[in-house]
């Protein structure tokens, strides 16, 4: 019998699947520019100081997407704003995650009356709009990174909470589980190393889905001018910054509304193949 | 200081869940003992309680009612502590080799569990050393210690199953079905194995099973349960030998034997099984019994000792 | 033209094409059924038994299943027949299997929690396959649902009600009244009674024999529980790794056993009559379908092997009247002793 880890298992069924490795491609591209973009584009002088005589230059030589209305570097600006889009989307879902996650696994284990409060509150949070409640919470506390990452991750929660209680619901009653009680595990134990490894798979794709909603969201609350604050760059706010002169120069919105398109796709394709490769019945 | 000749007693034990429907009676007045180094089998169709007996014994569901004595002591009274110490030495096999293992642990990790929840061996390294012990005993290639269990057969995750419960050296195993799942061949082996383990440690079983012959061959005692409650119980030569309670009869008739000797005539039952949901006064098997009086449809009997060592529950029969 | 045989199968070859290799699940097998007799196909998980008989049906999945070779006739209509090369000879139109598969054949499923419409009544789920093969209208075929109802031992009253209200072995009783609606030729149960209680199956099977007889249906019982056997066939096939590896009747089977891996199916099962009698298994285990072994596919587990089993694949001998088997200890020459069993107990 071939014996293979469940990892390498996972990444061959996952190597299968073209539009998630192309996903996967376009997401490590973008990853490594954000991580290098400090030693392709100098920050202060390409991306934040203004440059009047350049100002709305469409694509050049120079420039390989053009300037925006303080005649900057359109691609050095996307470059940098990755990073803002990386961090707020994967920090906040982490957050989001982990006390989510939490809140739904207490809520599943334990079911009666402790589910029941749990969910309902739960149930509140998704009542509201969760652009609303990141609105809120921002204008509340104030623009700033930090703040940013709070606002969405909060928005997350209740997500994650359900996501989680209900793969916590279909496992807690296989035998498994309950032979892990035979051998006298405690609950807390039963929870961490029985159940949640076994739900990981939709937890994934859950968090891999919500990343591009996180960064969806980071962009509209920048395009509102609640996020960061200029000149540093974000591809929201470059949308804001150049909706004015969507007629005449067009490439002020479209290559950071098409930078938003390509990482939200990307995520999604990924999501979706890990998906399929992480689902056991797929396995003939 | 006399020790107690049984290892386990059970005394009227009661298991009931509340349904939307109403209360369901899934175990009612069970009692039965079972002495040190002995196999008790018990039988019965779907709906006969036996797998809720068996984990209400355990404390995997708790009991309504009734008293559970491990070596003479009440393990109901017990709290989380000491029933966590208590688990060491009473454990289950569980019946579908699938299910009953994590499916994200290697089969190293699943036997080696119970060593490490409760601190026996804390050394990782003799952990596994252990671990392998085990894997031999139970025939396991030594190669699998890292494999999972869906890269491994039924019969192989079963044995799986045996090494963990064996794991905490424990003196009285549940075994729940624990060969009705696996093929007829590898039924056989995984027999052999637990019969061999339980020769050389002086274990005690409870052999829960639908399997009537493999029962007669396994057990040095049966219980035959019908719809939560014990019809009849004594050993398997008695059983088998003079049958007594009508259900008994029939059950022992239905079995389809691999041999081409002339059959006895069957015995038929008339009716479905009632609902264990609200169940109506009297005997639960009145309906379908061929031999039912008024007194079966009132009454509900009890369980008596009509002849040495052979119990019964019936207004008619063991007189 | 017509034959004695309800079904004849010859030279079949069931592959199926997948990621981690090729499945051989069947390799080679022939059998017929004569008219209003059964036929036992005996294995363990992964044999190949519920493949050969979804051959019957043409229900195997394609992809990844192909039938490599052989032919199957019907009622002496030919079904299907595929050269040794794979090549289509003859091949009956899926529009024509339609018109079999209910009608001429049926087929029986081992779960019947599973088999049965949820949300359709179970007279109409009988009176559908009556509508579909036979020209009535429908209040015909719900009269005739309620007489298949009352021939499985359900009052036609309960007709009306839902799946979810009859119990596992009344179930079961639906599922048979389905298959049999159409009168058919050849019924093909495939471990009808393995999920239900010990009473119930004694019931299901009493049952199953008394229609048979009344109806005349060939049967195909595919079963694993040699008791079933013993109760409702009179010829069985013992399959192992996708090969029928023993034939013949009850009698030649049962008192006169021949293959080693027969031998050690009797032998891994508790006798009733004599508890202390120690079970003696089969070492080993089924081997992997896509990794057969070389020589007979048994010998890594068979205690009777010689280094000539490693190497070289027995062909089926005749050994008397209708018992063949597949065993180099049969064929001239091997020299291969087989003692101290069941099998040396069979020969005296």
């Amino acid at each position: 019998m071939k014996k293979r880890s469940q990892i390498s298992e996972i990444w061959r069924r996952l190597k299968r699947n073209k539009m998630a490795m192309f996903g996967l491609i376009i997401l490590l591209i973008i990853v490594v520019l954000a991580i290098f973009a400090g030693k392709i584009f100098d920050y202060e002088e390409v991306v934040v100081k203004q440059n009047i005589a350049e100002r709305l230059d469409g694509p050049s030589m120079q420039h390989w997407l053009g300037c925006d209305e303080f005649g900057r570097d359109i691609l050095a600006r996307l470059v940098y704003g990755s990073r803002v889009s990386l961090i707020v989307g994967v920090v906040s879902i982490a957050m989001a995650m982990g006390i989510g996650g939490t809140i739904g696994a207490v809520a599943g284990y334990y079911g009666g009356k402790i589910d029941n409060v749990i969910m309902r509150i739960m149930d509140v949070f998704l009542a509201m709009p969760s652009i609303l409640l990141a609105i809120c919470i921002v204008a509340a506390l104030g623009t700033s990174l930090l703040n940013l990452i709070f606002a969405i991750g909060v928005s997350f929660i209740p997500q994650f909470a359900r996501v989680v209680r209900a793969q916590v619901l279909s496992v807690k009653d296989e035998e498994f589980v309950e032979a892990a009680r035979a051998i006298g595990s405690k609950d807390s134990t039963i929870i961490l190393r029985e159940i949640i490894p076994n739900c990981m798979a939709q937890i994934i794709v859950q968090a891999t889905l919500s990343v591009a909603s996180a960064i969806l969201s980071t962009a509209g609350l920048s395009f509102i001018g609640l996020g960061i604050a200029p000149p540093a760059p974000e591809w929201g706010s470059m949308l804001a910054g150049g909706r004015i002169y969507i007629r005449d120069a067009v490439h002020l919105t479209l290559f950071p509304g098409l930078a938003i398109v390509i990482t939200i796709l990307a995520l999604n394709l990924l999501g979706d193949g890990l998906r399929d490769a992480l689902d056991p019945r797929l396995k003939q | 200081m006399e020790e107690n000749k049984y290892i386990l007693e059970v005394k009227n034990l009661k298991k009931h869940f509340s349904t939307s429907k109403g209360m369901l009676h899934a175990a009612d007045d069970i009692s039965f003992n079972i002495e040190k180094g002995k196999i008790l089998g018990v039988v019965g169709e779907s709906g006969c309680g036996k797998s809720t007996t068996g984990r209400a014994i355990l404390r995997l569901h708790e009991p309504t009612s009734g008293d559970v004595l491990f070596e003479g002591e009440s393990i109901l009274k017990c709290n989380k502590t000491q029933m966590r110490n208590k688990r060491k030495d009473m454990q289950m096999i569980f019946q579908d080799p699938f299910s009953s293992l994590n499916p994200r642990k290697t089969v190293s990790e699943i036997i080696g569990e119970p060593l490490r929840l409760h601190g026996i061996i804390k050394n990782k390294k003799e952990r596994e050393e252990k671990v392998a012990e085990l894997m031999r005993l139970v025939g396991l290639a030594d190669r699998l210690i890292n494999a999972y269990p869906h890269e491994l057969d039924g019969g192989r995750r079963q044995r799986i199953g045996i090494a963990r419960a064996l794991a905490l050296e424990p003196k009285f195993i549940v075994c729940d079905e624990p060969v009705s799942a696996l093929d007829v061949s590898i039924q056989a082996q995984i027999l052999n194995l637990l019969k061999k383990l339980q020769a050389e440690r002086n274990l005690t079983y409870m052999f829960i099973t639908h399997d009537l012959s493999v029962v007669n061959y396994f057990s040095d005692d049966i219980a035959v349960m019908y719809l939560g409650k014990l019809v009849e119980k004594t050993s398997s030569e008695e059983l088998f030998a003079n049958p007594t309670h009508p259900y008994t009869q029939a059950l022992l008739s239905a079995i389809t034997i691999p041999s081409l000797e002339k059959k006895k005539e069957r015995i038929i039952l008339k009716g479905e099984i009632s609902s264990p949901i609200n169940p109506k006064p009297g005997c639960r098997f009145a309906p379908r019994c061929n031999y039912a009086t008024d007194i079966c449809f009132k009454e509900s009997p009890e369980l008596r000792e009509f002849k040495k060592d052979h119990f019964l529950a019936c207004h008619n029969f063991g007189k | 033209m017509t034959s004695k045989n309800s079904v004849e199968v010859k030279d079949l070859v069931v592959h199926f094409e997948t990621v981690d290799g090729v499945v051989k699940a069947v390799n080679n097998i022939s059998f017929n059924i004569e008219k209003g007799k059964t036929l036992g196909l005996v294995g363990e998980t992964g044999a190949g038994k519920t493949t050969a008989a979804l051959s019957i049906l043409r229900l195997i999945p394609n992809p990844p299943g192909k039938i490599k070779q052989g032919q199957i006739i019907l009622e002496g209509k030919k079904l299907f027949e595929y050269d040794s090369e794979g090549e289509a000879i003859e091949v009956i139109s899926e529009n024509e299997m339609e018109k079999i598969r209910g009608n001429e054949v049926s087929m029986i499923f081992q779960d019947p929690m599973t088999s049965l419409n949820p949300v359709m009544t179970v007279e109409s789920q009988i009176s559908e396959v009556i509508e579909i093969h036979q020209d009535v209208d429908k209040k015909q075929a719900l009269k005739k649902a309620g007489e298949m109802l009352e021939l499985v031992g359900i009052p036609a009253a309960r007709g009306i009600e839902y799946p979810h209200q009859f119990s596992g072995g009344m179930k079961q009783r639906v599922i048979i009244a389905i298959a049999l609606a159409c009168n058919p030729n050849l019924l093909i149960a495939d471990e009808p009674t393995t999920a239900l209680d010990v009473t119930i199956q004694a019931q299901v099977l009493e049952m199953m024999r008394d229609l048979r007889n009344k109806l005349g249906t060939s049967m195909l019982m595919i079963t694993h529980d040699l008791g079933v056997v013993s109760e409702i066939c009179d010829e069985v096939a013992i399959m192992y790794a996708g090969e029928i590896v023993e034939y013949g009747t009850l009698e030649d089977i049962f008192n006169h056993t021949s293959h080693p891996y027969t031998e050690g199916l009797f032998n891994s099962l508790p006798n009733i009559e004599n508890r202390y009698e120690m079970l003696k298994p089969i070492k080993g285990l089924m081997p992997d379908p896509t990794n057969l072994p070389e020589g007979c596919p048994f010998h890594p587990r068979c205690e009777y092997a010689t280094d000539l089993c490693k190497t070289r694949k027995p062909k089926l001998t005749k050994l008397d009247g209708i018992h063949y088997v597949t065993c180099l200890a049969y064929e001239k020459g091997t020299e291969i002793k087989m003692e101290g069993g069941r099998i040396e107990n069979g020969r005296k």
